[in-house]
């Protein structure tokens, strides 16, 4: 399998107090849709639902539900953003 | 073209002439955009706020939105620069200024740019209190609605399928 089937996983901002971790390697043996992963990520930190009010981003570009994450991807989770 | 994300405090009044500098001869009007540091919580006195940012794809996304600008209006260049890390209130916390031919397309890229930055650009705001309580900031529904108006999708929605008009 490509890149050992892992994926980067980052956390930014109140995700990461909630992961408590900033920064994960993950197994990821197939292509997953990215709201699929983000469910399972909330099953493993239950505090993080709901899953719908979380953000993702697929190497750094803005993810939909429906988009692919592909082993040796970097994947972030964070909160909607409020700079500006 | 040229963004800048740093700790460091920035001067506005240099920031304006660096952009008129680089459209010396060309440009008829500038307009910028000073974002100041406001307290998030009128009710509880704050200390201070701290600024997370995702780096790289904070720039990735903010050139990109300049591109789309360029690309929308008539303009000749865009300096946009933001704060991360720790800020007083009363600081400034963003410039977006932009240079163009004619007024009319800088005051609409600048306003542009400022409301998709604020629904795009991945950066947190984590306000402290004066009693040492911390909280994070919360994207206030008026601003992805602003960016919406510019016919922005909101982030994260497919609208060409409403099986697929789920948040990820």
């Amino acid at each position: 399998m490509e890149n050992g089937a892992l994926i980067e996983v980052l956390y930014f901002a109140r995700v990461a107090e909630h992961t408590g971790t900033r920064h994960e390697t993950v197994p990821l043996a197939t292509p997953t849709p990215a709201g699929e992963w983000l469910q399972s990520l909330v099953d493993r930190f239950p505090s993080l639902a709901p899953a719908s009010h979380l953000k993702l981003a697929i190497n750094q570009q803005h993810a939909l539900a429906s988009d692919l994450i592909r082993p040796g991807d970097e994947v972030a989770v964070f909160d909607p953003v409020t700079g500006g | 073209m040229a963004v800048r994300i740093q700790s460091e405090p920035f001067d506005a009044t240099q920031l304006a002439l660096e952009l008129q500098d680089r459209t010396a001869g060309q440009a008829g009007a500038i307009v910028h955009f000073l974002g100041m540091v406001r307290d998030y919580s009128p009710d509880q006195a704050s200390r201070s706020l701290h600024l997370e940012h995702y780096p790289g794809m904070c720039e990735r996304e903010i050139r990109q939105l300049c591109e789309q600008a360029r690309q929308r209006w008539d303009i000749l260049d865009t300096l946009v620069v933001h704060r991360v890390g720790e800020l007083t209130l009363r600081e400034p916390i963003v410039f977006v200024g932009v240079a163009s031919r004619h007024r009319d397309a800088a005051f609409r890229a600048c306003e542009f740019l400022i409301d998709a930055l604020k629904t795009r650009a991945p950066f947190w705001k984590r306000e402290t209190l004066e009693n040492g309580q911390t909280f994070w900031v919360s994207q206030r529904q008026s601003d992805a609605e602003k960016t919406a108006q510019w016919g922005l999708k909101p982030v994260h929605h497919d609208a060409s399928s409403k099986e697929n008009n789920e948040p990820a």
